[in-house]
């Protein structure tokens, strides 16, 4: 298996010179990536509460509910967001309907299983308390529920950004559009630097919200 | 019970605001009355994104709101984009555009005025019309290593015939159905390749494709810049199977007032095949910006004198 | 594009033959997904397993698979092609690297879940290091351990499809030819037979799962948080 290295073999791969000269156009496209990852999160995150919550109450929901979700999450990304170009257009909504669908696949299946996880006996408590069917859902279970829900909300996150990269080949993209611009220019700088910064910027994430937990949950630690 | 104590909630609902609104924190500020809004899009290689950049810039300096949504992809991509007014105006290359509206019967000819008028018709239907066309001009050109060209002494497309059977033959994906690729070569030149390999219209898996001996025939453009260094040269179309390929502006007839006609006719009229040439080389060689390379062309043109 | 112009598409005969059928694609995409699980599998779950039985370089282990996951498969495919060229070989590594975080994690967590007593009373019984691992810890790590697999496969064979991006293979090439042509039953059969694809990678495993777990044990249920949830890469 011969390695053929590709056309300009001389061509570094972080050419820094073009990195300090383009920094605004590097920081649009993290603008955008970052766009359209917060309102994939976020839609995702309110959708798949009031679903969880809805399944959890009423249970003959749940098969629903997964299976149409899961049935989406099977899908690959790419496709959808060409499929939705007739539909939706060259929007952000054509990239953000697949986004949040798979968000919500992701979070809905964590909030079910935190609403699970809440013992009984803290539930009769409750009961006990004189907390009514909502109060105690608001109060108790939902915040019970916090961990397994963060635990989501963190793969949520991390995949989001990094399928937001696809989303160049409907014209958007954020940092997939320098991911597209060394392919199609055979130029390694833009394609290696959007790379780095999508990691970067999924683990910086990743401990933002484990730091946020911590705050919210500290109850919960062993995430 | 535990209850998430107040303050905790608020701390989660700034954070959440806060991200919200940073999010959205790049709204554009409304500045002096512009005269309208015009998308630009374009095709998914560089010249295009420069040609593009050509068009909008000179909008943006009379004083449009221009957007751009470049690197769309095909025109399987683009047209639907312009008739449904997500864009409102690409650089398009006549007799490609006609055949593609056409579903290739065959009307281009190398006659650019004439193509460009039959191209009209049918854009009608799509609201849309295309303008003046350029003296510029970038069609598909087909190209062999150069060591295939002297091995098999080829210099023309006719070259081929006789050893077509031996060699593979790369391109795009709308290469099988599109005049003037695959039919066409077949057709015009009796061309039938050992095999046809799917790799992408002129972009690097092409290139990667020559340069590991996977294909010996493959779809460049006319105006690539790049070929030279890749020991690839482009072979003669003797018999003139491509037909009008020139720069011409096609816009929705709503965003077609005079004004803009008339800067876009402009930009095209002084507008050359080695122009595009140049430019193409500064960006797939030197790795220069489509932005930059268009804003110097226009104003070495004095566009904005 | 109706549902008849996609039914048409699916049994067109045509469809099914040649080197742009769907027996062909499927090849295509089945291969270099099995060649990454493979080389994956043999590189992570060694030493997943030895990290967790011996409890060493943890948060690595655990953290690799979050690394993993921040990883963009789009990159790192494009950078795969723009490094070595065409051919299976660049894709094969970059899904490899992309299967290795999450078996490497599971196979941790699954080792070190391992009751203490157990690891005990074996050492007790006589069994010496190896045979302690192969065969008292392992059966009982194997579920999550495959559970580590299947999210590592589903992965692959999803991002295999973006393979068509740079001029790979598989059904990718339906969804990449069928935006370019705007040939919407293409583009929708492609979507549909990735996603057959994956299912029918999830059952298979799953059942292959149900073969290996020895009768009597469990699934054993790690903390939601540090057992491996399948995401979306592609």
């Amino acid at each position: 298996m011969p390695a053929r290295l590709f056309l300009q073999a001389d061509q570094p791969w972080v050419d820094w010179g073009w990195l300090s000269t383009h920094v605004p156009y590097v920081w649009a496209a993290v603008e955008q990536h970052l766009e359209l990852t917060v309102i994939a999160v976020v839609v995702g995150l309110a959708l798949a509460l009031v679903l969880g919550v809805l399944a959890h109450v009423w249970r003959p929901l749940r098969f629903p509910v997964l299976t149409l979700f899961g049935a989406f999450y099977t899908i690959p990304s790419i496709a959808l967001f060409a499929i939705l170009i007739p539909i939706t257009g060259l929007s952000g909504t054509s990239a953000e309907i697949p986004l949040i669908g798979y968000n919500v696949l992701i979070l809905v299946r964590n909030v079910m299983v935190g609403l699970d996880s809440v013992p009984t006996d803290v539930l009769d408590a409750a009961d006990g308390m004189g907390y009514r069917r909502l109060a105690r859902l608001m109060s108790v279970e939902i915040p019970l529920a916090m961990p397994a829900i963060f635990a989501g909300l963190r793969v949520a996150v991390v995949s989001t950004i990094g399928i937001v990269t696809i989303t160049a080949v409907i014209g958007l993209g954020g940092l997939g559009q320098l991911i597209l611009r060394g392919l199609i220019q055979d130029f390694r700088t833009p394609l290696v630097i959007a790379t780095v910064l999508c990691i970067v910027i999924a683990l910086f994430s990743d401990l933002l919200l484990a730091g946020v937990q911590r705050l919210v949950v500290p109850w919960a630690r062993n995430a | 019970m535990t209850r998430i104590k107040r303050s905790r909630w608020l701390v989660m609902a700034v954070a959440a605001a806060a991200l919200v609104i940073a999010a959205c924190g790049g709204s554009p500020t409304p500045g002096t009355t512009s005269k309208g809004t015009l998308t630009v899009g374009g095709f998914n290689f560089p010249e295009s994104d420069i040609l593009a950049q050509l068009y909008g810039q000179a909008l943006a300096h009379a004083g449009y709101d221009v957007k751009y949504k470049l690197d769309l992809g095909t025109r399987a991509v683009v047209v639907p984009a312009l008739k449904s007014g997500q864009i409102d105006l690409y650089p398009g290359y006549a007799a490609s555009e006609l055949e593609y509206l056409n579903k290739g019967k065959g009307e281009a000819t190398p006659d650019a005025a004439a193509t460009t008028d039959k191209l009209n018709t049918y854009l009608k239907d799509l609201s849309a019309q295309a303008l003046t066309p350029s003296a510029a001009f970038d069609g598909n050109a087909y190209a062999v290593t150069k060591a295939t060209a002297a091995k098999y002494s080829l210099t023309k497309l006719s070259d081929l015939a006789p050893v077509a059977s031996q060699l593979v033959f790369g391109a795009g994906p709308e290469c099988k159905t599109y005049k003037f690729c695959l039919p066409g070569l077949m057709s015009v030149y009796g061309l039938h390749f050992k095999n046809t390999l799917t790799l992408d219209t002129d972009g690097p898996a092409t290139r990667a494709a020559f340069k590991n001996g996977t294909i010996q025939v493959g779809l460049v453009f006319s105006t690539d810049a790049d070929l030279d260094q890749l020991g690839l040269v482009v072979l003669q179309d003797d018999m003139h199977m491509i037909a009008a390929d020139n720069v011409v502006p096609v816009i929705r007839t709503a965003a077609a007032t005079d004004p803009v006609k008339s800067l876009l006719n402009k930009v095209d009229a002084g507008l050359t095949t080695t122009d595009l040439f140049t430019m193409n080389g500064k960006v797939s060689l030197q790795h220069q910006d489509a932005d930059a390379v268009a804003k110097e062309y226009l104003v070495a043109h004095n566009y904005f004198a | 594009m109706s549902v008849g112009d996609l039914w048409r598409w699916l049994t067109d005969p045509a469809n099914w033959q040649g080197s742009d059928g769907i027996p062909t694609r499927l090849g295509e995409q089945v291969h270099v997904s099995v060649e990454a699980m493979l080389i994956g599998a043999a590189i992570a779950l060694p030493l997943g397993i030895t990290l967790g039985h011996y409890g060493r370089f943890g948060n690595l282990a655990i953290n690799i698979s979050n690394v993993g996951r921040a990883v963009p498969s789009f990159g790192i495919i494009v950078i795969a092609f723009l490094a070595l060229g065409l051919g299976d070989w660049p894709i094969v590594l970059a899904l490899t690297a992309l299967a290795i975080p999450p078996m490497v994690t599971n196979s941790y967590v699954a080792m070190r879940e391992v009751d203490a007593d157990i690891k005990e009373a074996a050492r007790g019984m006589g069994y010496r290091e190896l045979a302690q691992v192969l065969r008292v810890e392992l059966p009982l790590a194997v579920p999550l351990i495959m559970a580590g697999v299947r999210t590592s496969a589903v992965q692959v064979v999803a991002t295999a499809t973006l393979a068509a991006v740079v001029a790979g293979g598989g059904f990718g090439r339906y969804i990449v030819d069928g935006l370019a042509r705007s040939d919407y039953p293409r583009l929708v059969a492609g979507a549909l037979l990735v996603a057959a694809l994956a299912l029918a990678t999830e059952l298979l495993l799953a059942g292959l799962q149900r073969l290996l777990v020895p009768r009597g044990i469990r699934l054993l249920s790690a903390p939601v948080s540090h057992r491996v949830t399948a995401a979306k890469v592609a």
